[in-house]
């Protein structure tokens, strides 16, 4: 490929609008020369925004074999069948989270992009925060000892504004908050502590598929040994946000607020210290900036990106077992004898 | 009427209330709810039990004929800003007759006798009369407006709840936070009636209502039907807390003292009101409202017509010592609250359910000392409590 790489975003949503757009603007390596979106204004209206010099189109097919790459920032339920129709034409695919709905279409795509030679990297910008391989090295170089379990919290009032609202649809998003956001906490922890070898799952679905709360127990059997770890979602509140990791010499913290850094915690003389560790010379910008200049890389030098689909499926897979698995959160406020009398009446 | 066979129209149903209807009616086998939603982001709880979601606006009668759909019931708990209280319910009464509605709950407020209504507004019988608050009057007025539905043939039944409290309800989640930064004080030993409406006490009467024919044309004031101070209430969140917060009392005297020597509060009352004015949040809630009095001046009458909820929403957000109306610290470092709050705890009047109990033979199935092992098995689960 000569020049930068002809790029189209498809879906003009929020993700695009905040996300997408601006890394795309800002990396040198791309030129858009498409927005995508069934509702045309959408696009149209992106485009006077940025004062973009793209095309806005409302069928995806118009663009096949006349761009080099993609990001597909569509809703959920559109991931999988039209990665697949750019990666048939020859077209390399970032792909927001989820990449698919169902394991078995990850896998498809994932196939598919590896029988093809071309890229499909799955949006899980939180791999690109600077606390991500801060932590790899921070266990590998032992500074916890032996890591024993770990607490991952991620929760608050719900608030994204999508353009589709197709996040409550069980059909479209394929499920709550746990294939929404709990993907990222998932993708996270299968990278640090390696494969889930046992899991109990809870959520508060009450029929509709949209848990709002999900609470997941795991047991990681990966380089560090035996972890086990707890992963808390919410859509309704808000949770400690933060993941907490305990070791035999110290621990370790990640906060949402500040994912660049990780907080050390150990006791020095019996004294309770903290230390913030950075890490110097990380590629600058922000994460979603950082994971597009992954892919374009990628793209250049045909080189595995740092989150493949292979990563997507795992992921995916589990969240089905989960789903298959679940049991119901207690809710024994919700369940008051006023209730129970109701059911019987 | 069996209305477990019929579809149901919840209006209001991302709020406290409107929440716990949809999820009580799903209990109860109701084979189609559909609730009618504003903000689709803020549908997270409801969207877990499988109702429709119908986006609509009590302000656009067109999204009301959308999602009323075949609904024969609706449970109006939709609110909005003072604008729409009035509004909003007629549009959605217009909607509900045209669409041959069997049933029209409304939930009204024992407050369209004021925030510290007058001795002898016990029964329903009070004669209801201007308070200067708009939340009360447009309250009252809505009331009014469905009354006269019901004269048109609409089967309408207005309840009124006082301190609606329950799991998910700010008065416990906005109380354990002021407990926790040394916001809260007994106003007068904590003496003033508080009037709980356990939410599931509350759904209660709405049920009792759609499947009695007494009801209809009626009002009912719904409370607990015991009679809890504010002084209970507060006592028993701080013995939920650990530490438990330390809370003084302080005497109308010393609330009166304190404010007349408040020289600068109405400067402060302006600061905190163009700084609301300002911010997104209260700029959302503009949005809901025509924009016909969108100048600062008004924005003290709209702080002052959302529900006590509401406004404790923004006093929370913003950090105010609330909204507009600015507390002071008093003597002693004790927490001197603001006029609303000194208002809310100094009623004297403990409604009747007496007509409720005759008509729809409504009884509390939730004691207070039940609803609060339930709020703080809430509170904890939805950490608001370690």
């Amino acid at each position: 490929m000569k020049g930068p790489a002809r790029l189209a975003i498809l879906g003009c949503g929020a993700i695009t609008r905040s996300e997408h757009i601006p890394s795309v603007i800002a990396h040198p390596g791309t030129q858009l020369v498409a927005l995508v979106d069934v509702d045309l204004s959408r696009a149209n209206g992106l485009i006077q925004k940025r004062a973009l010099t793209c095309k806005a189109i409302a069928d995806y097919h118009e663009l096949l074999g006349r761009v080099d790459a993609v990001i597909n920032a569509l809703p959920n339920h559109l991931h999988a069948v039209i990665n697949q129709d750019f990666l048939l034409a020859g077209v390399h695919v970032l792909c927001e989270k989820p990449l698919a709905i169902t394991a078995a279409d990850a896998l498809a795509s994932t196939e598919l992009a590896e029988k093809k030679g071309l890229v499909l990297a799955v949006g899980m910008n939180r791999r690109f925060a600077a606390s991500h391989p801060l932590l790899k090295l921070v266990m590998q170089e032992g500074l916890l000892g032996t890591v024993r379990d770990y607490d991952f919290q991620y929760g608050g009032a719900f608030d994204w504004r999508s353009a589709s609202g197709f996040y409550f649809d069980r059909a479209k998003a394929g499920g709550g908050a746990l294939v929404d956001f709990g993907v990222h906490m998932l993708d996270s922890v299968f990278d640090w502590f390696g494969p889930v070898s046992a899991f109990d799952y809870q959520d508060d679905d009450w029929g509709s598929g949209i848990e709002a709360n999900a609470i997941l127990d795991v047991k990681h059997d990966g380089h560090f040994g035996e972890v086990k770890g707890r992963l808390q979602l919410s859509r309704t509140f808000t949770l400690k946000n933060r993941l907490f990791i305990r070791g035999t010499q110290a621990n370790a913290e990640i906060s949402v607020q500040d994912p660049e850094v990780v907080v050390l915690h150990r006791t020095i003389a019996g004294k309770s210290v903290s230390e913030t560790l950075r890490l110097e010379d990380y590629p600058p910008g922000n994460s979603y900036l950082r994971q597009l200049d992954n892919f374009v890389q990628s793209v250049v030098n045909r080189s595995k990106p740092e989150v493949d689909g292979w990563q997507a499926v795992r992921v995916m897979e589990l969240i089905e077992s989960c789903y298959a698995q679940r049991k119901r959160i207690p809710e024994p406020w919700a369940e008051s004898k006023v209730a129970r009398n109701e059911a019987r009446a | 009427m069996n209305w477990r066979n019929e579809t149901v129209l919840v209006t209001g149903a991302t709020g406290f209330i409107g929440g716990r209807v949809c999820e009580r009616l799903m209990q109860a086998g109701v084979p189609k709810v559909r609730a009618l939603v504003h903000s689709m982001h803020k549908a997270s709880r409801i969207a877990r039990v499988p109702v429709e979601l119908c986006p609509g606006n009590l302000m656009e009668p067109e999204t009301l004929q959308q999602a009323i759909g075949n609904a024969k019931i609706v449970i109006h708990c939709g609110l909005g800003d003072a604008g729409s209280i009035v509004r909003g319910t007629r549009n959605m009464l217009a909607v509900a007759l045209a669409a041959g509605v069997k049933r029209f709950v409304h939930v009204s407020t024992a407050a369209v006798y004021g925030i510290t209504p007058p001795p002898g507004s016990e029964n329903e019988t009070a004669v209801i009369r201007a308070t200067g608050d708009p939340y009360c009057d447009n309250k009252a007025a809505a009331e009014r407006v469905v009354l006269g539905y019901g004269k048109r043939g609409l089967p309408v039944t207005i309840l009124r709840p006082s301190i609606v409290w329950g799991p998910y309800s700010a008065w416990s989640t906005r109380l354990v936070d002021d407990l926790r930064g040394g916001r809260v004080s007994f106003v007068d030993g904590g003496r003033g009636a508080c009037n709980t409406t356990y939410v599931d006490n509350l759904i209660d009467a709405m049920f009792l209502s759609l499947e009695n024919d007494r009801a209809l044309n009626e009002t009912f004031f719904i409370t607990d039907g015991e009679r809890i101070t504010w002084g209970d209430f507060i006592r028993a969140h701080t013995a939920m807390m650990n530490p438990e917060p330390q809370v003084s009392n302080v005497s109308h005297e010393e609330i009166q003292a304190t404010q007349e020597k408040t020289s600068g509060m109405l400067l402060s009352s302006v600061k905190a009101t163009a700084r609301v004015a300002r911010s997104k949040e209260f700029r959302q809630i503009l949005m809901k409202i025509p924009a016909t009095e969108a100048m600062l001046t008004g924005a003290w009458n709209r702080i002052n017509s959302l529900s006590p909820e509401n406004r404790e929403r923004l006093r929370a957000r913003f950090g105010v010592q609330r909204v507009a109306v600015a507390a002071a610290p008093g003597r002693n470092g004790k927490h001197i609250p603001d006029p609303v709050t000194v208002a809310t705890q100094s009623t004297t009047v403990f409604f009747s359910i007496e007509k409720a109990r005759r008509v729809l033979g409504y009884e509390p199935r939730i004691k207070f000392g039940e609803g609060i092992v339930l709020v703080e098995q809430w509170l904890r689960y939805a950490a608001y409590l370690d």
